[in-house]
């Protein structure tokens, strides 16, 4: 009898401790789906170093007031990592779309699309306000 | 039947340690693992925060030189207020959530007007043209509120010092002149140097080619001769820096001992 109810009981511990072992892991798991995903964060502040940076010795500006988008797409592509897809629309103040030329480096595979907001000014003494929409995605 | 009451009662107790081992583990990892994600979250939420302010800075760093660069060159001076509501409009219209407000005010005190100062006229060798605006500049995150009191200031200044020398034709005077560039106290570039003299019949007239010379490290030394009877020369030199901002400064060439 004695022998007979151990080895039931230890069954039953042993299964309840991996019940609740693996209970935890799936609800581990299962975690990060509901959270933000941190890549996204991470490419947005990517792409406001890039044009940051830009801006900080007037080019991002100078390139946009002559319209030299290819030098502009040059200048981005430069400073975002490899493998990181953009696409840029410059708007003016009144938000009227100032790009007509296409600065990108190619279509947007991925499903996740992050948009970085960036207002660049310039020093000349006619004040111009320019509105910058980069979105950027992970190419696959 | 005491047989079995024992050893349910000894079994029962290993069970319960093991049950809340795996609970404890359960809720410390759960814990942990919550904790990190939103320490990451956090911090790419700050990082784009500074970058924000980082951004909002420049802009305002951007419309105050504008701004001083069209006074300076004739512009009204309510120009510098006009360049940063535009900047602080398209802000507010960005991110119509209110995620930032920049507030500013522009000083009337210690030679500004309007936040803005032209220091041109004294005869001492030094010229200044400035800008000076004291900001707020209040960040509302999802998850705290950031507020920056900070300044803009924009400052061109310009010191001229020289002298004059005699000719064998007394009234043919050669003056020699050294002039120090300066963006906010650091050595600055020029852009485009003119002088004026003023003749004897006290009007300014621009010296055609003077010849001057660029030492590299923010000083220049022009040099002209001119014909003129009195024992000094009232000279003016105008100055544009490398940021389009002029700025003009007055002084007087004896004649060298």
């Amino acid at each position: 009898m004695k022998g007979r109810n151990s080895g039931q009981i230890r069954i039953i511990e042993a299964f309840l401790a991996i019940f609740i072992i693996f209970s935890a892991v799936a609800i581990s798991a299962n975690l990060p789906t509901k959270s933000p995903n941190p890549a996204n964060d991470s490419l947005a502040s990517i792409g406001m170093q890039a044009l940051l940076q830009l801006d900080s010795d007037g080019s991002l500006h100078v390139y946009i007031a002559s319209g030299n988008w290819s030098r502009l797409r040059e200048a981005l592509n430069l400073l975002l990592p490899a493998g990181v897809s953009f696409n840029l629309r410059v708007y003016d103040a009144q938000m009227r779309q100032i790009n007509m030329e296409t600065v990108s480096n190619g279509g947007f595979n991925s499903q996740e699309i992050t948009l970085v907001k960036y207002v660049c000014t310039g020093r000349s003494p006619e004040f111009r306000c320019y509105v910058i929409y980069l979105y950027l995605a992970v190419a696959k | 039947m005491e047989t079995a009451k024992k050893f349910g009662a000894a079994r029962s107790g290993q069970l319960l340690i093991v049950a809340a081992l795996a609970i404890a583990i359960l809720i410390a990892s759960t814990s942990i693992y919550v904790y990190e994600l939103t320490t990451q979250k956090q911090s790419a939420e700050n990082d784009s925060i500074v970058e924000l302010v980082l951004a909002i800075k420049t802009g305002l760093r951007n419309a105050a030189v504008s701004a001083l660069a069209n006074i300076t060159q004739g512009g009204q001076k309510t120009v510098l207020a006009e360049n940063l509501d535009t900047l602080a409009d398209v802000y507010t219209r960005l991110y119509p959530q209110q995620i930032c407000q920049i507030r500013y005010k522009l000083p009337n005190s210690a030679g500004y007007e309007d936040g803005v100062k032209l220091s041109w006229n004294s005869n001492n060798g030094l010229g200044v043209s400035s800008v000076y605006v004291p900001y707020m500049l209040k960040v509302l995150a999802p998850t705290f509120n950031a507020t920056l009191n900070d300044a803009v200031n924009i400052t061109t200044t310009l010191k001229v010092q020289g002298f004059c020398t005699v000719g064998e034709n007394e009234t043919l005077k050669t003056v020699n002149l050294t002039c120090m560039v300066f963006n906010e106290e650091k050595q600055a570039q020029a852009k485009w140097i003119a002088i004026y003299y003023e003749d004897d019949s006290g009007a300014w007239i621009p010296v055609n080619n003077p010849s001057i010379t660029d030492w590299g490290n923010s000083t220049y030394s022009p040099h002209f001769t001119v014909a003129l009877a009195s024992d000094f020369v009232h000279v003016s030199v105008h100055v544009v820096d490398a940021r389009n901002i002029l700025v003009v400064a007055n002084t007087t060439c004896s004649q060298a001992v």
